[in-house]
C-alpha cells in the first residue's frame, strides 16, 4: 500500500520477532484475583476461616471458565459436604468490592484493567499505589439471587464461547467491512481458537512437556502456538518488509522457518497487512463507563500512521487536549492489556500485537491524580 | 498489572515524558476535578436516534413495520427486548439477532457504537431468526 511506504523507517517493533514476542506477552499476561465467598451467603457448617481463594487468572481468560477450579476450592475446602450438593453453580455470580457487577463475556484483563481506572477516579489515601504496585482485583462471589438482567449473558461456558465467537466476527467485519476470513475457517480450527482460550486457564505447572500436537515444534508450556495457528488467519501483522519488497515465492522451507504468527499469507500480503484493513477493531473504556467505539482507519488522510495520541485527542479531546502547551497537565493516561502506552504507539501495530483473544484492542482511561502545573 | 506483560520492554526504554512525568508527583486533588469534570462531558447520554431495519431471516415472522427510530444511548438489549414484544415472542422462545448478516453484537454494546462501525445508507440493519443463521 503506497501511504504506508511514507513511512519512515520501519520500527524495530514491527519485526516478525517483535510482532511475536509482544503477542506472546500478551498471550502469557496475567492478574491476580481474591475471589471471597460473601460471608452472609456461606452455607451452614462452612470452614469460615478460608473462604478466601487466591488465584492468577490469564487475561485472556473468561470467568466461566475459571468457575471449575473455584468451586473446586470451595467444595473441597469451604463448604460442608452435604451443603455444598445444595448450592447450584448457574445461580453464582461476581461483583466487585465496590458493588459493581462482573460480566461473564468481558475477558479478565479488561474487568482487571476496569478496576484500575475505576479506582483512578477515587480519592485514595495513597493515591499512587493503584499504578505503583500490583494488587488483586477483589472479587465477592455470591451464590443466589443473579441479577440475570444486568449480567445479560448466562454464566455456562457455551454462551461464553458464542460471545467470544461473536466478538471475533464483529472485529473481522471492523477490519474488512465482511467476515469471510472468520467463516472461511473450518469449525475444527472456530472451535480451535476456543479451546486454546478454555485450556490457556490451566496453571503452565500443569502442563506435560511432548503433549504438544506437532512434533517440529518446541515443546510448549501453554497453547500460544495452537491459538496463533488459527488467529494468524484472521489477524493481520504489521511485518515491515512486506511493503518494500515482493512477497517470498511460496517454498516450503521459507514458510517452515517461520514462527506460526509471522506466517505471510501467500498471496497478496501487502492487501491483508494491519495498514491495509479499513479499521483497527479498538474500543475506549473510560471509567465507570460509557465503552466508545468508532471506526479506526490505521492510516491517516496524510499517509501517516494513525497513532495512539491523535486517536485519543480525536475521541476524547478534552481529556487528551490535540493543542498541548509545554505547561499542561495530564488528566488522562491510556492503558492497553494493563500496560501504559506510548502515545506514539501506531493503533494499526495495537491491532497486530496488543490485542485480546477475540480481536479487540481495549483502551482503558485512566485519569491522573498528581501533577505539576 | 503491568509487570506481567511489559518487562522486558520497560526495562530497556523509558517511556515517554507525555504521560508519565507527573506520575511520582505530590497528589492533587484540583487534576482529579479537572479529568472529572472532563470526564461527565463524555458521560451526557446522546438523546439522538437512528433508524433501525429489522429484517427477518428464514422462517421468522415478517413485522408490518421494520423502520423504527431507536435513541442511540440504548443498549442493543433493548434492541432485542423491543423487538421480542414487537414480535409478540414469549421469554424462552429462541431468537438471534445479527448485524449486517455477520455477527451477534454484544448486548451490552450501544446502538450509538454499532451505528458508528456498522451503518449501511443510514441505516443499522438488524436480522432476526428463530434458528442460528451466522453462529
Amino acid at each position: 500500500m503506497s501511504t504506508y511506504g511514507a513511512r519512515q523507517a520501519p520500527s524495530a517493533f514491527s519485526t516478525p520477532a517483535s510482532i511475536t514476542l509482544f503477542r506472546r506477552l500478551t498471550w502469557e499476561g496475567t492478574v491476580p484475583l481474591e475471589i471471597r465467598v460473601d460471608a452472609k451467603e456461606l452455607p451452614a457448617n462452612s470452614d469460615r476461616g478460608l473462604e478466601c481463594y487466591f488465584m492468577q487468572a490469564p487475561r485472556v481468560s473468561y470467568l466461566p471458565l475459571l468457575m471449575p477450579e473455584i468451586k473446586r476450592f470451595l467444595m473441597d475446602v469451604v463448604f460442608d459436604e452435604a451443603a455444598g450438593k445444595m448450592l447450584k453453580e448457574e445461580d453464582w455470580w461476581f461483583e466487585r468490592d465496590d458493588g459493581s457487577l462482573l460480566k461473564w463475556h468481558w475477558p479478565i484483563g479488561l474487568l482487571y484493567d476496569n478496576s484500575i481506572i475505576s479506582a483512578s477516579i477515587r480519592l485514595s489515601p495513597s493515591p499512587s499505589s493503584a499504578m505503583a504496585q500490583t494488587v488483586p482485583l477483589r472479587l465477592i462471589l455470591h451464590l443466589a439471587s443473579p441479577p440475570t438482567d444486568k449480567l445479560l449473558l448466562s454464566p455456562s461456558a457455551d454462551s461464553c464461547k458464542q460471545a467470544f465467537m461473536g466478538q471475533l466476527k464483529e472485529a473481522d467485519f471492523i477490519r474488512w467491512g465482511n467476515t469471510k476470513r472468520m467463516t472461511g475457517l473450518r469449525k475444527a480450527e472456530q472451535d480451535g481458537i476456543w479451546e486454546g482460550i478454555k485450556e490457556r486457564r490451566l496453571p503452565v505447572s500443569i502442563y506435560l512437556v511432548g503433549f504438544t500436537s506437532n512434533p517440529t515444534s518446541p515443546p510448549t508450556t501453554d497453547n500460544f502456538d495452537d491459538y496463533w495457528r488459527v488467529a494468524s488467519k484472521v489477524t493481520p501483522t504489521t511485518s515491515p518488509t512486506r511493503s518494500y519488497s515482493p512477497p517470498p515465492p511460496p517454498s516450503s522451507a521459507s514458510v517452515h522457518a517461520r514462527p506460526p504468527s509471522a506466517d505471510p499469507n501467500a498471496a497478496a500480503p501487502d492487501r491483508d497487512g494491519a495498514y491495509s484493513v479499513r479499521s483497527v477493531p479498538v474500543r475506549i473504556y473510560l471509567p465507570e463507563g460509557p465503552v466508545l467505539q468508532d471506526l479506526v482507519p490505521p492510516v491517516l488522510e496524510d499517509g501517516g500512521p494513525h497513532t495512539l495520541a491523535t486517536f485519543l485527542s480525536t475521541h476524547l479531546p478534552l481529556l487528551f487536549p490535540p493543542e498541548r502547551s509545554p505547561s499542561s497537565r495530564t488528566l488522562a493516561y491510556p492503558l492497553v492489556q494493563g500496560v501504559l502506552c506510548p502515545p506514539e504507539a501506531e493503533m494499526a501495530w495495537l491491532g497486530a500485537c496488543m490485542a485480546g483473544a477475540d480481536g479487540w484492542v481495549n483502551v482503558c482511561i485512566g485519569l491522573s491524580k498528581q501533577g505539576v502545573r | 498489572m503491568a509487570q506481567t506483560s511489559a518487562s522486558p520492554d520497560v526495562a530497556t526504554r523509558a517511556l515517554p515524558a507525555t504521560w508519565t512525568t507527573n506520575l511520582h508527583l505530590s497528589s492533587d486533588t484540583g487534576l482529579l476535578q479537572e479529568g472529572l469534570d472532563a470526564l461527565e462531558g463524555y458521560r451526557k447520554k446522546d438523546p439522538n436516534k437512528v433508524v433501525v431495519r429489522f429484517r427477518a431471516i428464514g422462517n421468522a415472522p415478517i413485522m408490518r413495520q421494520n423502520f423504527y427510530k431507536i435513541t442511540v444511548s440504548n443498549r442493543f438489549q433493548a434492541v432485542i427486548q423491543f423487538l421480542r414484544k414487537e414480535l409478540g415472542w414469549k421469554a424462552g422462545e429462541p431468537l438471534y439477532t445479527y448485524i449486517n448478516m455477520a455477527f451477534s453484537p454484544a448486548p451490552d454494546d450501544t446502538v450509538s457504537n454499532l451505528f458508528k462501525s456498522f451503518a449501511t445508507d443510514g441505516h443499522l440493519i438488524v436480522n432476526y431468526s428463530t434458528t442460528a443463521a451466522w453462529g
